[in-house]
């Protein structure tokens, strides 16, 4: 099976997402799983090449209809125990 | 730059009566020290407007900027404390710290902020901020 790619989404794919992405990649690495973990921007995501989005809630209610890929809201970029549920739960 | 946010792009209990202020007053920092321009404080505004209020990324927490390059003349980062919070309309209200960034391409500013990012993962870091009463103080609590 190939690495999973998973794009951190925010407004111009370069502040927030960044928090969002290093999150990820913590969680990642606690619980020995692998994906390449990058940051993107809400104009751009839906035609970047992944599979699945990581965006807060107020951006994944635009991008949702967008794609057909996985788009996982997150509500708070620093809570651990929401991003690890949600990013478990996309790699079973 | 030893300093990850300089002392003179500080601020301490500011007040705001509501979100927007509290976005001019952390972005008028940027203006005066001549990093970023004044429409750069219009946009970030003019961003949550139009993409709702997902710059407040954790509870108290927002981090202000707007797209890279226009109106941007170096990267900089500023950080204010506000006295009492304001509500964005956020699951994350309401806000007591306004981070906002000034960069000038996508990429140029990331190691700065991913060290940024590294320090408020921190759990406790968000509340020793509000409460620290000087400019002072906060250096101490980012440096760790």
């Amino acid at each position: 099976m190939s690495v999973k790619k998973i794009q951190a989404v925010c407004g111009f794919g370069c502040g927030s997402s960044l928090f969002l992405k290093m999150k990820i990649q913590d969680i990642l690495k606690e619980h020995k799983l692998e994906a390449e973990v990058f940051c993107g921007d809400i104009g751009t995501c839906t035609s970047v090449e992944c599979d699945a989005i990581f965006t807060s809630t107020e951006l994944a209610d635009r991008i949702i209809n967008r794609t057909t890929i996985p788009v996982i809201a997150v509500s708070n970029f620093m809570n651990k125990a929401e991003i690890t549920e949600k990013l478990l739960s996309f790699f079973k | 730059m030893d300093e990850l946010i300089q002392r003179t792009r500080i601020r301490v209990k500011e007040t705001a009566a509501s979100w927007e202020e509290a976005i001019r007053k952390a972005g008028n920092i940027l203006v005066e020290a001549g990093s970023i321009k004044q429409e750069y404080v219009e946009r970030m505004i003019a961003v949550v407007k139009e993409y709702g209020p997902y710059i407040v990324i954790s509870p108290k927490l927002a981090l202000a900027h707007a797209s890279p390059g226009e109106f941007v003349l170096r990267n900089d980062i500023s950080l204010i404390t506000l006295s009492s919070p304001v509500h964005f309309g956020s699951k994350n209200d309401p806000v007591s710290i306004i981070l906002c960034m000034g960069c000038t391409d996508q990429n140029s500013h990331l190691n700065r902020l991913s060290k940024i990012a590294e320090l408020f993962l921190r759990d406790t870091l968000i509340n020793d901020l509000i409460e620290a009463n000087t400019v002072e103080e906060i250096t101490t609590i980012l440096k760790g």
